[in-house]
C-alpha cells in the first residue's frame, strides 16, 4: 500500500455516495470545485459505494440527469490531483485500481485515519 | 446557470436572439459567431482572432466537461492549447475585462459558470 | 484527536463500518440521532473497537425511550458534553 505523500491539504472531501442515487456526489463534487476555484488544495476520497463515481461508460441518468464522470475528468483542470480511493471498497466490489476511470491511490484504514488527521478540514458527503 | 427567463432580445442577422436579465442565451443552440459578434458590438467592443481563439478553448471546454470553466481551469486550459504565454489571467483580463471566465462564457454561448465570483 | 459524529443506526446503514475504519487509534466516536441506537446493549459489538471512546447523545437516547437500555460501556453525554467533546477535538468529522 502506497503512503499519500502530498496529504497535507487544506480540505479533503469523503466521497461516499455512490452516482444518480442521491444528489450527494455532486454536491460533494461542487464542493471541490468551488474550494478549489478559490485557490485551496482540495484532496478527494472515495469511499464505500463512493468508488462507484470512478466506474469508467457512465452515462446521464434515465430521466437525462446530468452524470459525473465529465465533471470527475474535469478534476485536473481545477488542480484537484490527489485522489484517494478505499482499498477495503474496492475489494469488497471485487474491483482493482485498473478498473477506474482516474488514476486514485488506493489506501487501507490506517491511511485513511491519517488522511483525515492531516488536512485542515473535513467534509463529508 | 442561465436562467430560463427571457428579459429581452438581440436581434442577430434579422433574427432575435432571447437573452437571460445577465445577457447569457436563453437557448444555448441559438449561439452562432454572428451571436458573439452582436453580443460584443453591444458593448462598444470588436472581437479579435486572439477572443476567438479563447472562445474557441472555452465552447471546448464545455463540450468536453459539460460546464462553464471558473478562471483557473480557464486559465489552465488557454495554456494547453494557446501556450504558456497566452495562458495567463493577464492575457484574458485584458481581453474579456472585468470578470473574463463570466464574459467569455457568455460570449461564448455557455451558460455562467457557477463556481465562479 | 478527532471526534466523529454519526446519525444513522447500525440496524439500517453500514456507514459505521467507514466510520469505525477512518478512526485512529485516539479518535472519539459520538452516536447522535438514530446513530443512538448502536449504543444499545444489544447493538454496541458493532462499536467493540472503540470501546471506552464511545459517547452517546443522552437527549436523542432520552427523546426515542432509551437511555435505560444504553449499554454501560457508552458514555452519555447532553449537549453541552456535546460541545466539551467539539472543543477538545482537533476537528470534528461527521458521518450520515
Amino acid at each position: 500500500m502506497s503512503s499519500p505523500s502530498d496529504a497535507n491539504g487544506d480540505l479533503l472531501i469523503i466521497l461516499r455516495h455512490a452516482p444518480h442515487g442521491s444528489s450527494w456526489l455532486r454536491e460533494g463534487l461542487d464542493a471541490a470545485l468551488v474550494a478549489a476555484a478559490f485557490g485551496k488544495s482540495v484532496s478527494l476520497l472515495f469511499q464505500g459505494d463512493g468508488i462507484m463515481a470512478l466506474i469508467p461508460g457512465q452515462g446521464a441518468g434515465a430521466l437525462g440527469q446530468k452524470g459525473t464522470a465529465a465533471t470527475l475528468d474535469m478534476l485536473a483542470m481545477y488542480d484537484i490531483e490527489s485522489l484517494y480511493v478505499d482499498a477495503s471498497a474496492l475489494d469488497r466490489f471485487g474491483m482493482t485500481p485498473d478498473d477506474l476511470q482516474l488514476p486514485a491511490l488506493p489506501v487501507d484504514d490506517a491511511t485513511i485515519s491519517r488522511l483525515i488527521a492531516v488536512h485542515r478540514l473535513i467534509l463529508t458527503f | 446557470m442561465a436562467s430560463t427567463e427571457i428579459d429581452r432580445y438581440l436581434t442577430v442577422v434579422e433574427r432575435d436572439v432571447a437573452l437571460d436579465p445577465e445577457g447569457y442565451l436563453v437557448n444555448l443552440a441559438d449561439w452562432s459567431p454572428e451571436v458573439a459578434q452582436a453580443m460584443a458590438r453591444e458593448e462598444g467592443r470588436e472581437l479579435t482572432d486572439e477572443h476567438w481563439e479563447v472562445i474557441t478553448v472555452i465552447r471546448d471546454f464545455y463540450a468536453r466537461y459539460e460546464t462553464s470553466p471558473a478562471m483557473r481551469p480557464l486559465v489552465k486550459a488557454v495554456a494547453q492549447a494557446l501556450g504558456a504565454e497566452k495562458g495567463r489571467s493577464l492575457h484574458l483580463m485584458k481581453l474579456f475585462p472585468d470578470s473574463p471566465a463570466k464574459e467569455a462564457a457568455r460570449l461564448a454561448g455557455l451558460p455562467k459558470p457557477a463556481n465562479c465570483l | 484527536m478527532i471526534l466523529h459524529i454519526l446519525n444513522r443506526s447500525p440496524g439500517t446503514s453500514l456507514v459505521y463500518r467507514d466510520t469505525l475504519s477512518a478512526m485512529g487509534p485516539e479518535d472519539r466516536l459520538l452516536l447522535t440521532e438514530d446513530g443512538v441506537l448502536g449504543a444499545l446493549t444489544s447493538q454496541v459489538r458493532h462499536f467493540q473497537a472503540v470501546q471506552g471512546r464511545l459517547f452517546a447523545l443522552r437527549e436523542d437516547l432520552v427523546a426515542r425511550g432509551l437511555i435505560g437500555r444504553c449499554d454501560e460501556t457508552v458514555q452519555v453525554v447532553d449537549v453541552d458534553g456535546f460541545v466539551t467533546l467539539t472543543e477538545e477535538a482537533d476537528k470534528t468529522v461527521s458521518w450520515f
